[in-house]
């Protein structure tokens, strides 16, 4: 009686209304089916009579113990560094007097475009044994493999995450709050460690966190610049690619698993409820900034040397696209864009084009719709729902990618009791991936796509929408709309701006993604990612790079339409803003 | 109250209607609503008043069909809608923060409805210019709402709802947002309009001015139950309990005894004045009853045969004067209506009080 009292009403008015029944059974159908079904069905084979012996073997053999420890100082390491860059980058943004802070700005969103392999393949090229930073410049055959290049290249492709969460957080201080210290006689240096600081150390849990899951279940990198550093993802990678053992991918799967699970769920429940920053809507005053010259000029200092690292890797990766070889013959040639254009990569490069674009609006409609529901229904399960729509992106991708190897390679059927051998059993989910799957595999990788780009939609839609009055929406019902068209005239036009960054991201994600479908592509769907890893594997750093420039030439173009046609304003977000 | 079933003019009905949440944050439950039945006349305009969180908001919501009930039932025109879905109810809602659609014109807001109703192009052109003239935002149609002050803004939802023609206009404190001066228009325009159009309404404020003065029917409102439900002036001079007497108006109070009780009359003695008024219930003789006394029904006089009273405090106030008296151990609240026509008593004097039988109230203790 208790529990009808709660939730009878709300799931009583929900079944009334069609269309929103089926929204959300479809949305519990995507997130049982494409996200918890691989993960468990992962978890079912580590736990197999072999899988288990395996856990016994991995966990007590010292060569395994440190693979497990580099992954988790790798992971420090990274998390630390990202944190500490992106922090910087946003202090001097926000509160340091300093020119160029538009170029910074920009130089710090480039990261997010950053096809894997081509950042590490670029510091190998720089700070190498043959680099031209380490060798031509400082005539030292630097070993730039193991730890410390893996913490450069990751920090520098993942402090942006650390940025933009900083960024809005200096933003929103209260700038009264600094006054205040400042009037109780603190100086710049006091207020900024008693004030400013501790304020923030939500936020420095989150990016850390953050961060560190990324760089766990990064492969791209440690598959080009790890040398001897093994860390578990490209374990995962080996047994399945190398050693074809699927079981052995698993076990080290769910030992990856772990810490990534663990670090997500203190993020979201831990420092996801603290992170009370004093936002108070209309900041009173402007925020000081810092003038003090030695201050001033030493972060501008770091902060310039930093953006010239990230300009050098996308030169080296731009010019190494242009020229024979880079480092040995910088002579001008258009075969590598020749041969990913007009040759063998043309075709990956269409059909990578082709996925993106149809997973892009699926997971930014899908990420609105989740959203919607979460914040504005009341059903028992919406935590699980929103839950298990983070795992997507929470989880390593390679986990993701082996969990659909072990669903999806053979359809799902269901035979009917009680009538004959001779009636065909019942079909449910045909076989997804591998050669001989609907659409030759195509549509797993897609479903892929979308799994891993719906939950930052989704944490987007859910920030904004919560932001905005329900009585909005119920006026429109109120009027006669039922819930489908209030959802399509009213909340996704307020919903614009998360919507947009919504699309943003699952393009961007989707193009550059590479541990999720690393296990997922077949001789018939060729993905640019792919094609990346395997022309750096082959050492034909020509090719790889001109994938890479053409992967930015596309996602930049296609962030330009989405800009002209998502993004046109109707004023919609500044009258939120106004309060009406 | 018991509800009417003959019911040819009821338009809306609400009968034992209940509401349980679960308690926000944590386990437990609020009875927000707690079996409450009342009956709307036809074009009657009905305010539910109550302070905070005595369930006002959420017996509305469940009018609109915004919250399902726990229990009861919602009748419109004899037909059963307690499960219909908002959309489907034929009511329309005025919110305190308007909810105006922030990314439409003051125009295509007003058509939102209409469009929805599936009107033709050059109906919903003459309906919304009509009621654009009716609410004096003639010029306003192309503006968006952040570009209207905030009176033009509660028209604008005002406006939207009318376009409909609902049966059951319902308003949810509409004019909170207004500061004190608008707020008086706004209220006389919202009076003036519901008598002309007469459409059935439902209001919920907890301002009591507000209600007095909009209302056919007050329904006064306790932790979620009707603590009495009549006209203004029934509420305002008949209170059924020393709730609703010290939340509608000024009042003070003073405990007294029921000498002999006769035809529903006590004989009682008031400030040193023997006098025989109605009681509400039905008290016996010796009962403990609570006198209520309106500070206009008391009177200051410079006449020594009166019960003394000390005068603590005179605050003139432009078109009345409001003393503190003391008697004996009481403080009593009075107020001189006419500070031109009668002397103006200063603090420290020591005066003769009167009272008015008439506008004396008693209640069971
Ligand atoms: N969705 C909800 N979940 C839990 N409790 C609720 C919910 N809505 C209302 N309540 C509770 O029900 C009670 C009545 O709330 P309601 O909003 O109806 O009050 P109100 O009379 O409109 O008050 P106010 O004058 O402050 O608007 C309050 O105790 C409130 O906390
Ligand atoms: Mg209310």
């Amino acid at each position: 009686m208790l529990t009808q009292n709660r939730y009878g009403a709300e799931i009583r008015r929900i079944l009334q209304d069609p269309i929103l029944t089926i929204s959300l059974i479809f949305v519990i159908l995507f997130v049982f089916v494409a996200i918890i079904l691989p993960i468990l069905a992962m978890i079912g084979a580590s736990l197999s009579e072999e899988g288990r012996e395996l856990f016994g073997h991995y966990l007590s053999t010292n060569a395994y113990q440190s693979i497990i420890f580099n992954t988790l100082v790798m992971g420090v390491t990274v998390a630390a560094a990202g944190t500490a860059i992106g922090f910087l980058f946003a202090y001097v943004q926000v509160k340091v007097n300093v020119p160029f802070k538009r170029f910074m700005h920009l130089i710090a969103l480039v990261p997010i475009i950053s096809p894997p392999f081509a950042v590490a393949t670029a510091i190998i090229l720089l700070f190498g044994r043959n680099g031209l930073i380490s060798k031509g410049i400082f005539g030292v055959r630097y070993d730039i493999y193991g730890l410390v290049g893996l913490t450069l290249a990751l920090s520098l492709s993942l402090f942006t995450i650390a940025y933009l969460n900083f960024k809005g957080m200096l933003q929103a201080l209260d700038p009264s709050l600094e006054e205040a210290a400042t009037n109780l006689g603190a100086s710049k240096w006091r207020t900024f460690r008693t004030v400013i600081v501790p304020m923030l150390l939500p936020g420095f849990a989150a990016s850390f966190l953050l961060l560190f899951v990324e760089a766990i279940a990064d492969l791209g990198n440690p598959l080009v610049l790890g040398g001897n550093y093994e860390v578990l993802a490209t374990r995962v990678y080996i047994s399945v690619i190398g050693l074809h053992d699927s079981t052995a991918a698993a076990v080290f799967s769910v030992i990856l698993l772990v810490p990534s699970l663990t670090v997500f769920i203190i993020q979201r429940y831990w420092v996801g409820r603290s992170s009370v920053v004093s936002v108070t809507g209309k900041p009173t005053g402007t925020a000081q900034q810092i003038n003090h010259p030695v201050v001033r000029w030493s972060l501008f200092g770091v902060v310039m040397l930093i953006c010239a690292l990230i300009i050098a890797i996308y030169a080296v990766i731009f010019i190494g696209s242009i020229t024979k070889v880079f480092g040995v013959n910088y002579e001008l040639t258009l075969d590598h864009f020749n041969f990913v254009i007009n040759g063998y990569g043309s075709e990956a490069m269409t059909d990578t084009t082709t996925f993106a674009i149809i997973a892009t609006p699926l997971a930014g409609i899908l990420g609105m719709l989740i959203a919607f529901l979460v914040v504005r229904k009341a059903f028992i399960g919406r935590g699980a729902v929103d839950f298990g729509t983070m795992l997507g992106i929470a989880v390593p991708g390679t986990i993701l990618g082996i969990g659909y190897l072990l669903v999806f390679n053979n359809p799902i059927t269901i035979a009917l009791p009680f009538v004959g051998d001779n009636v065909p059993a019942i079909t449910l989910i045909p076989k997804l991936t591998g050669g001989r799957a609907v659409f030759g595999g195509a549509l797993a990788i897609v479903i892929v796509y979308i799994v891993r780009s719906t939950p930052a939609a989704l944490r987007s839609g859910v920030a904004l929408l919560s932001q905005i009055d329900p009585a909005i929406e119920e006026a429109s019902i109120s009027l006669g709309a039922d819930n489908a068209l209030t959802f399509r005239k009213i909340t996704l036009p307020l919903i614009r701006p998360a919507f947009l960054a919504g699309l943003i991201y699952a393009f961007a994600r989707s193009m550059t993604t590479i541990s999720a479908i690393v296990f997922l592509t077949t001789p018939q769907t060729r993905i640019m990612t792919q094609q990346i890893l395997n022309e750096t594997e082959q050492g034909r750093y020509g090719n790889a790079f001109a994938y890479c420039v053409i992967l930015i030439g596309i996602v930049l173009v296609a962030i330009g339409i989405l800009y002209m046609t998502v993004g046109s304003s109707t004023g919609a977000e500044r009258s939120l803003e106004g309060g009406t | 109250m018991a509800v009417s079933h003959n019911g040819a003019a009821d338009s809306l009905l609400l009968n034992k209607i209940s509401k349980i949440f679960p308690a926000r944050g944590g386990g437990g439950e609020v009875t927000a609503v707690n079996s409450v039945s009342l009956t709307i006349q036809q074009g009657e305009f009905l305010t539910l008043l109550g302070p905070s969180g005595c369930g006002k908001t959420t017996t509305l919501r469940l009018v609109a069909g915004f919250e399902l009930p726990s229990a009861g039932q919602i009748l419109l025109d004899g037909k059963d809608i307690t499960n219909q879905p908002p959309n489907k109810r034929d009511m329309a809602m005025v919110f305190q923060s308007y909810a105006l659609f922030p990314h439409m014109t003051v125009f295509d807001n007003i058509a939102y409805g209409l469009h929805i109703r599936k009107l033709s192009r050059s109906e919903i052109k003459t309906k919304v210019e009509s009621t654009l003239d009716l609410m004096g935002l003639r010029n306003l149609g192309e503006r968006r709402p952040n570009e209207l002050s905030g009176g033009q803004q509660q028209r604008v939802a005002l406006a939207r709802s009318l376009v409909m023609e609902p049966r059951v206009l319902l308003f949810d404190e509409p004019l909170s947002n207004l500061d004190a001066k608008l707020r008086v228009q706004m209220r006389s325009e919202i009076h003036a309009l519901q008598r002309r159009l007469s459409i059935t309404s439902v209001y919920v404020t907890h301002d009591q001015i507000e209600a007095m003065a909009l209302s056919d029917r007050i329904v006064v409102m306790n932790q979620g139950q009707i603590e009495q439900m009549g006209t203004p002036d029934e509420i305002y001079r008949r209170p059924v309990s020393r709730f609703v007497a010290d939340f509608i108006g000024r009042a003070n109070f003073q405990e007294t005894r029921a000498e002999a009780m006769m035809n529903g009359e006590a004989t009682v003695t008031l400030l040193g004045q023997k006098m025989t008024i109605s009681v509400a219930g039905s008290p016996k003789a010796g009962d403990t009853l609570v006198a209520v006394l309106r500070p206009e029904a008391l009177k200051l006089r410079a006449d020594s045969s009166l019960q003394p009273a000390l005068v603590e405090q005179a605050m003139y106030l432009g078109s009345e004067v409001e003393y503190r008296v003391r008697i004996n151990n009481d403080t009593l609240v009075v107020v001189e209506n006419d500070p031109r026509a009668s002397h103006i008593f200063a603090e420290g004097e020591t005066v003769g009080i009167d009272l008015i039988p008439e506008a004396i109230h008693l209640l069971p203790k």
